[in-house]
């Protein structure tokens, strides 16, 4: 199978500085005209029938890339197995709908707030929990997930199973007013969000961190043997992936106005998952693509409206079976000692 | 050419073939006709209850095209499965649907709350056949449908009064047990049922049994251990009969009595012998009552349903108020909302509907008492 | 809190809960025999107890003819019933489970390739059969005939011992000790116990890796038609989604055992069905899932390999 993502970083190798900044510039461009995309003639077959386009695009697509590539971070970055990751982006959504609601706090002061508490909770969770191994994290963090979602049912300060309703949205910026006219606005907040993570990412992935996330997911007896403090390592990540999902679930309060606990169930966390795996696990592209995909296909098929979820399951499986390591792989050197681990 | 631009120039003939396969776009709107949305849920776990009520809007409408009428209306589905996750995806597309003037729906109060920010900025009117939470026309509660919400039955502070008065029906010196499912519906309807209970009787417990658990057997238990003799289930169908029959199979020969929630054409079919007897209320009179036999069978003949489920008789009307409306000529969004705010409509059973403020019916709407006997739910009376 | 009901009932909530416990026990063999020899999170092992719940209505139903609402009927006949149904359910989870093998891991194992892609198809498979059983039924909910009538031996101490929960628990033990012998005694149960231990190792002693596998998928699935033929008999129903909550919590009792480790199972499944239990009995139902997860942390902080698990040097990761 021709590794896409190594071709192009082949290509991408090849360019000169002036040639990556337009090109990235160019996409950047592209991706936010996509709202549009609908309503172009040429373009037009993206629309999705029933739910609006542009709304998909804030959530579930948008939402879901940024929170594939939170969980990215811990998954893919470091190799730890993540089943409640809804938990951060419940917290974020709970943080933004309680403190606007009862303090009237706007969302950009929220925002901040909300994030420190998702990492919290993630540090909170990370310090037991990241002493285990393998599947029993994976167990851990989706009994973490289902706890904070019983927990939010059972309060009365979170409205119980009613949630949270009432949830203002963002006020304007630059004359950019964020409500449900204007679901592009939105749009070019999460795209904005989006590439901040990615340049996030980016940053880390070349430097110490980076590094030890790396050392640690090939093996990490022998990470702890050259001298790599792996449990804060890989506390950082899970953090970091925490603060991610709680921004995201800051925005999307501040979106769809009424939050209730049937909205961050297990189900989210496995999707978000596959989203990671399906496009390319430890691939920042891949991740990217793969949550695309699997979160704008379930609305552009809804017309089909019974088969949806079997053809999304079909897909899971196939794509799995024919690309094993994601649409975009990560790079071949890295896949390499993967296997010969095995 | 060298190697790179000939894997630019394959990208750009990739992305031009892709842009190629066009759709075209739908041709412009009708000349006479609008769209009417039924929202609610018609897939996933509660799918009964949209599935029941969708003949009455499909009916009320054949109706009304067989008239021959100069605006024809047209019935689109939306499916929100009665999730509130769902129906926040959907609320705007139908918004954005500008054919759509009008919403009969949603089925759930959860479904109905993701829907209304979406609605009240498009200020699409809704008239709901079934959301009872009482938070829906509160004028205070923050999740209001305030001005677009409105719905064509009793809400669950009068409903919860009435389960209570059926599940102490000759019960002496009764004692509660209340058990809700941690929904939206349920334990707002336990919440209302408290007041009332203590005031017929005792409490001598309470329990929240999340939707979807399987096994009932520790809180008929507790059921047992406290002593209670009417029971009273705020939930749905399919945990209302785990419950029903785990009590039975433990001993319990008190009263069983739920609400509307509980009350759907499967219920008998999944209790079994366990729910002979099982009290229900429901803010319905069965459309079969109140309708000739002629109007039946014309029911039958558009919609293929032979005995008219739960909520058809309120779908009915819902539906008949946005035809009411059209009628008078009102197309756009803006007049079926202050047509339907104003106006006073006919309802099937020969009372009249007007709206309050917040949407309610003005002076109440009925709750009627069911019973299970054998195989089917037999309606009582009004509770 | 409420601890009136805990002494008042206490053997009562006993029997429910070593009745639930083992049915949980049953089905987490389908992830604990998988995550033994393959170290995979077997996820559509849910689904096939939910296809399995539903192939004894079929059975019932369609095969025998009885309808939903007929008399309890006895003797030979009702004898002949029931074994047909715990076998056919049986049958058709193992060769379920074995196709899902097939489907979901067979091809990405000969790849070589990371846990997670396996873990996806693994979803992937888990919606797709669901959904699919979602459409057959329209989403509703189904009830099985009660052939079985349920009548009781008597009560003791409050604890009620109906004809459904002794066959229950009787059957599910016997199960579990016949598996426990199989495992530990014959050839097979010997390959099986030497991949798990290493695969490699295993595959230069001249084991046939394939085979190994698909016998444990195999027996996974049929301890879980087991468990939906239990199941179907004390709660007469099911739905699409049956398998989720009851999925879940079997993956908890084979961690909370000790994942990959069949007494750990056994174990795991009666302490989370006792657990929930007087959970829901002190604090409430709603607090169940809570505690149960409270004290799954607790025992891995203290046992990071659960309550039978190997030592962490050993696991694999």
């Amino acid at each position: 199978m021709i590794n896409i993502r190594d071709k192009g970083a082949e290509i991408w190798e090849t360019w000169n500085r002036p040639k990556r900044v337009a090109f990235v510039l160019i996409s950047i461009f592209f991706a936010g005209l996509l709202p549009f995309a609908a309503d172009w003639g040429p373009t037009s077959f993206l629309n999705t029938p029933i739910t609006s386009f542009q709304n998909v695009l804030v959530y579930p697509v948008g939402m879901f890339i940024l929170m594939a590539l939170g969980l990215n971070i811990v998954v893919g970055k470091s190799g730890l197995l993540d089943l409640g990751y809804v938990a951060f982006f419940a917290i974020g959504a709970y943080s933004q709908a309680i403190l606007s609601t009862k303090f009237g706090w706007s969302t950009w002061e929220v925002l901040p707030v909300g994030i420190v508490i998702a990492m919290f909770s993630g540090m909170l969770l990370g310090l037991p929990a990241l002493r285990l191994r393998g599947d029993y994290l994976a167990i851990i963090t989706l009994g973490f997930g289902e706890i904070v979602r019983i927990i939010a049912l059972n309060s009365k300060g979170t409205g119980g199973p009613n949630g949270v309703a009432g949830i203002p949205n963002p006020p304007a910026v630059f004359g950019f007013k964020f409500d449900l006219m204007h679901p592009e606005h939105y749009f070019w907040l999460v795209l904005g969000m989006i590439l901040l993570v990615v340049w996030m990412i980016r940053r880390f992935t070349v430097r110490r961190p980076g590094r030890a996330w790396e050392a640690i997911r090939q093996d990490e007896d022998v990470a702890a043997l050259m001298g790599v403090n792996t449990l804060v390592y890989k506390l950082w990540s899970f953090v970091i992936g925490a603060a991610v999902g709680g921004a995201a679930g800051v925005l999307y309060a501040s979106k769809v106005m009424v939050i209730s606990p049937d909205m961050f169930k297990f189900d989210v966390s496995v999707l978000i998952l596959a989203c990671v795996v399906f496009g390319g696990i430890g691939n920042i592209w891949g991740v990217i693509l793969g949550a695309g995909i699997l979160a704008y296909l379930p609305d552009r098929i809804r017309f089909i409206s019974d088969a949806r979820q079997v053809i999304f399951g079909l897909v899971l499986i196939i794509m799995m079976n024919l690309r094993p390591d994601g649409l975009l792989p990560r790079k071949k050197r890295e896949k390499i000692t993967e296997k010969s681990k095995k | 050419m060298n190697k790179n631009s000939k894997h630019v120039l394959a990208v750009v003939a990739a992305s031009a073939l892709a842009l190629g396969t066009v759709v075209t776009s739908q041709a412009s709107a009708a000349p006479k006709e609008v769209t009417i949305m039924f929202q609610g849920p018609l897939t996933g776990g509660d799918a009964q209850l949209g599935q029941d009520q969708l003949p009455g809007a499909i009916f009320a409408i054949a109706e009304y095209n067989a008239t021959n009428p100069k605006v024809k209306i047209k019935l689109e589905k939306a499916d929100s499965q009665c999730d509130g996750t769902v129906a926040a995806n959907i609320a705007p597309g139908v918004a954005a649907n500008k054919k759509v003037i009008g919403v009969i729906g949603t089925s759930c109060s959860g479904e109905a709350r993701n829907s209304f920010p979406s609605y009240i900025a498009a200020g699409l009117t809704m008239v709901s056949p079934s959301a009872t939470a009482v938070g829906l026309t509160d004028p205070k509660a923050p999740d209001r449908g305030y001005p677009i919400f409105h719905r064509v039955l009793a809400n669950d502070k009068f409903q919860a009064p009435a389960l209570v008065k059926v599940g102490a029906k000759g019960v002496t010196s009764p004692k509660f047990y209340i058990v809700d499912d941690l929904t939206t519906y349920g334990a707002g309807l336990a919440l209302y049922a408290m007041p009332a209970a203590k005031k017929a009787g005792t409490i001598v417990g309470t329990d929240s049994v999340t939707k979807g658990t399987a096994d009932y057997s520790s809180v008929s238990t507790k059921v047992k251990a406290s002593g209670a003799n009417v029971v009273l289930y705020a939930g749905y169908t399919q945990d209302g009969a785990k419950f029903v029959k785990s009590l039975r199979d433990s001993g319990y020969t008190g009263v069983f009595a739920a609400g509307d929630g509980v009350n759907t054409s499967d219920l008998p079919g999944l209790t079994g012998k366990a729910g002979e007897g099982l009290r229900l209320v429901a803010p319905d009179v069965p459309f079969d009552l109140l309708v000739t036999k002629e109007k039946l069978a014309a029911f039958t003949k558009a919609t293929g349903v032979k005995v008219p489920g739960l909520y058809v008789t309120s779908t009915y009307d819902a539906a008949n108020v946005f035809i009411a409306c059209i009628k008078k000529g009102k197309l756009t969004r803006a007049g079926i909302q202050s047509c339907v705010a104003q106006g006073t409509f006919d309802g099937v059973s020969g009372a009249k509907i007007k709206f309050d403020r917040y949407g309610d019916i003005i002076g109440g709407a009925p709750v009627g008492e069911f019973v299970v006997k054998g195989d089917k739910i037999d309606y009582v009376g009004i509770a | 809190m409420n601890f009136s009901v805990v002494t008042s009932q206490f053997w009562a909530l006993c029997l429910q809960g070593v009745a639930l416990g083992l049915i949980y026990s049953l089905i987490s063999l389908g992830y604990t025999m998988v995550y033994g020899v393959l170290r995979l999170i077997n996820f559509a092992n849910s689904e096939v107890f939910m296809v399995g719940t539903f192939s004894i209505l079929f059975i019932q139903v369609s095969v025998l003819g009885h309808a939903v609402n007929v008399d309890p009927i006895h003797g030979i006949q009702l004898l002949g019933a029931l074994l047909l149904s715990l076998v056919g359910a049986m049958l058709v989870c193992a060769l379920l489970a074995m196709l899902v093998e097939l489907v979901a891991y067979r091809r990405l194992r000969a790849h070589g390739t990371n846990r997670l892609a396996s873990l996806i198809s693994a979803i992937g498979t888990s919606i797709f059969l669901s959904e699919s059983f979602r459409i057959f039924t329209h989403s509703r909910p189904q009830t099985s005939p009660r052939l079985l009538e349920k009548w009781t031996f008597g009560e003791i101490a409050g604890a009620n011992f109906r004809i459904d929960t002794v066959m229950a628990i009787v059957a599910s033990i016997a199960i579990f000790f016949a598996l426990d012998q199989f495992v530990n005694r014959s050839r097979l149960g010997a390959a099986i116990r030497a991949v798990s231990m290493s695969e490699e190792n295993s595959r230069l002693m001249g084991i046939n890796l394939n085979r190994v596998v698909t016998l444990t998928f195999a027996i996974g699935g049929l301890t879980t038609g087991a468990a939906a033929f239990f199941y179907t008999t004390i709660y007469e129903n099911t739905q699409f989604n049956v398998g989720f909550n009851l999925g879940i919590a079997a993956f908890t009792a084979a961690v909370l055992g000790g994942i990959g480790n069949l007494r750990g199972a056994f174990y795991g499944g009666l302490a989370l069905g006792l657990l929930e239990q007087f959970a829901s009995a002190i604090l409430g139902s709603q607090w169940k899932a809570v505690t149960v997860f409270l004290v799954l942390v607790l025992v891995l902080l203290i046992k990071p390999s659960g309550i039978f698990g190997e030592a962490v040097q050993q696991t694999r990761t």
